[in-house]
């Protein structure tokens, strides 16, 4: 604690007063119904579910994943936190479709997109698949926060792991979703400040902006300011070709749900909004934020890069930009720059808590267990699944060192062999339960083959992610899109009554004339 | 400019037409010129300027072509809502 003064302290407490109190204080709102525990009511405007994708996409482990990129890749790192920017098309696209739904969760949407056993079974993985991935992400989120208060004040990595998970709990049990996004709200704004004056003074501890492209120019490494810096079309370590496909998955993924892991979280924020237009600018505006965020973040390390160049370790150098806060923030400003820390850890436990409580009750509990349950019980088992929730992350947490490198290939499962399927569930009428759920299953062998198995038996060679990427993409589709067509299409009604409601992009013509057919809608070019 | 339509229906706003394809667009250069644009914006290049200021330009531009086709699509989709919302817990509640 001796980097601490009484005012760091004081800095510190206030603000967890003030988090955990503001959303305690929403108790009689979240706890009305389970549309009030789980969205809010479906009555926000577009600003407060925008501070919450901010928020939540600023976790713990986010700025050391940023600094580790660009502190080795200079500015063309930015490419890899360009993920998000599967929100430019989404927010427009997939983001409305998935509003008129008014499905809870990604599980119930595909409930009614889809019918039959396929949609049930479907609806259990996926409901079981988010429960895991959110304990996971926690326990994931929780670490880093132990780590980071291992590093500042040598405390042991249970401590930070458990206590501020805890202190995020009590407003999380008390309010829901109300709890969330409200605090989601005050840690936008304390993290978005405390992140621009601590990159800002990091830029001027390394000289100012002249000083760090002039100091990268006199290093010989005038490239790293290029976010374009490309080491030829297929080779070197940034390839073209892994930049282009990252452009097509993070951008076309807009049109699918499910496309990057960040659509589950979001889908809550579409749903909680009080329009489709609100939806679509919260969707927007705060990836936004996100991705001047990261930007933020780059010109930081990168004069922090110049302060310290060649550090070898990788779990070293990703702390860089914590070190700018603690080691060059004057005496008093330590405590707002670890409140902001806090800020960031709480805005990204609070929202995983709720998710993955929303799951295990609308689609377990209420789907499958109990449908005629009142809503005061639904707002309890929400509040018994957060507490599971909790427990289990500390468990995880305590495991991460040993399982991340599995877990990241189970991320990494999700995001390859599906991606396609995720798109084509939105915008391909005949596309059915089956074939999502053999596109599933297949990628689950086809991801293990290619990329442990066949280069470890000497039958493939290592390939690159991007390279592995495109494969998955391939070897999948011949499998579901035989599914697919082999098995019956989903029936009529049930396509036509998810389209009148949502009216989806893409390939849906037989089902649109059935749609005229039937007078539910007016046919084109009719006045 | 006329070439962009201003004045929706609900009923035409529910139909993809092409101001959904520009906003697309639109949206998708934006994010692209905002990333970029701050990055080298606060690096003092003056390449940075000029993308940030196309990134905050096409961003408005988006607005100004999107913004009135989602409150048309927003004003129609509300009044059916609550139909939709019971419909949906009939779906839930699978034992009635």
């Amino acid at each position: 604690m001796e980097l601490f003064t009484l005012i760091d302290i004081l800095w510190m407490i206030f603000f967890l007063s003030l988090m955990i109190g503001c959303g305690v204080l929403f108790y009689r709102l979240g706890r009305r119904s389970e549309s009030d525990f789980f969205l809010a009511g479906r009555g926000l405007p577009w600003w407060l579910p925008a501070a919450s994708v901010y928020a939540t996409h600023t976790a713990t482990d986010t700025p050391m994943w940023v600094t580790g990129v660009i502190y080795r890749y200079g500015m063309r790192g930015i490419w890899y936190t360009f993920f998000s920017a599967w929100c430019a098309i989404s927010a427009f696209v997939s983001t409305r479709i998935f509003r008129r739904s008014l499905a809870y969760t990604q599980a119930e949407w595909q409930s009614l997109r889809f019918g039959g056993l396929g949609s049930e079974l479907l609806r259990g993985w996926m409901a079981g698949w988010q429960i895991f991935m959110n304990m996971f992400i926690l326990g994931w989120v929780g670490m880093a926060m132990g780590k980071l208060c291992n590093y500042a004040f040598g405390w042991p990595l249970w401590i930070g792991l458990m206590g501020f998970s805890c202190a995020c709990a009590v407003y999380v049990l008390a309010a829901g979703y109300w709890g969330v996004v409200v605090a989601d709200f005050q840690q936008g704004i304390i993290a978005l400040a405390v992140i621009i004056i601590t990159s800002v003074w990091g830029i001027i501890a390394a000289g100012g902006p002249g000083a760090i492209v002039s100091k990268l120019a006199l290093m010989g490494e005038s490239w790293r300011v290029n976010p374009f810096a490309f080491t030829g079309i297929f080779g070197g370590e940034f390839p073209f070709a892994w930049f282009i496909t990252m452009m097509v998955i993070s951008i076309i993924g807009g049109f699918g749900m499910g496309t990057s892991i960040d659509w589950y979280v979001e889908a809550q924020r579409i749903q909680s909004a009080k329009t489709v237009r609100d939806a679509s600018y919260s969707i927007w505006a705060g990836t936004a934020l996100v991705l001047v965020r990261n930007s933020l973040w780059a010109v930081a390390i990168l004069g922090f890069y110049v302060m310290f160049p060649n550090i070898p370790s990788q779990a070293e150098y990703e702390l860089g930009w914590f070190r700018i806060g603690f080691e060059y923030l004057p005496v008093g400003m330590v405590g707002f720059f670890f409140a902001a820390v806090l800020a960031i850890h709480l805005s990204t436990i609070s929202t995983h808590l709720n998710l993955g409580a929303m799951y295990a009750t609308r689609d377990i509990y209420h789907h499958y267990i109990n449908p005629r349950a009142s809503e005061r019980r639904l707002v309890w088992v929400g509040r018994i699944s957060t507490a599971i929730l909790l427990l289990g992350s500390f468990v995880y947490g305590l495991m991460m060192e040993e399982i991340t490198k599995w877990l990241i290939f189970a991320l990494w499962i999700m995001a390859a062999g599906v991606w396609l399927p995720n798109i084509l569930q939105v915008m391909w009428w005949r596309f059915n339960a089956w074939g999502y759920l053999s596109s599933w299953i297949a990628n689950l062998g086809l991801s293990w083959l290619v990329v442990w198995v066949l280069p470890a038996f000497g039958l493939i060679p290592d390939l690159p992610d991007y390279l592995q990427f495109w494969a998955l993409m391939v070897l999948g589709a011949l499998i579901y899109v035989p599914v697919t067509f082999l098995t019956p299409p989903e029936k009529m009604d049930r396509l036509v009554k998810y389209y009148v409601m949502s009216r989806p992009l893409g390939w849906w013509g037989p089902v649109r004339k059935e749609a005229e057919w039937r007078g539910l809608l007016h046919m084109k070019g009719e006045d | 400019m006329a070439w962009i339509r201003r004045h929706w229906t609900p009923e035409e706003a529910d139909e993809w037409q092409k101001e959904d394809w520009i906003a697309i667009i639109l949206s998708t250069f934006s994010y692209i010129a905002l990333t970029i644009g701050v990055a080298l914006s606060l690096l003092m290049l003056a390449v940075g300027f000029i993308v940030l200021i196309l990134g905050i330009g096409l961003s408005v531009l988006l607005f100004f072509v999107i913004d009135p086709k989602l409150k048309a699509v927003s004003s129609g989709y509300e009044k059916k809502q609550k139909e939709y919302l019971e419909g949906l817990e009939r779906v839930q509640r699978w034992e009635e």
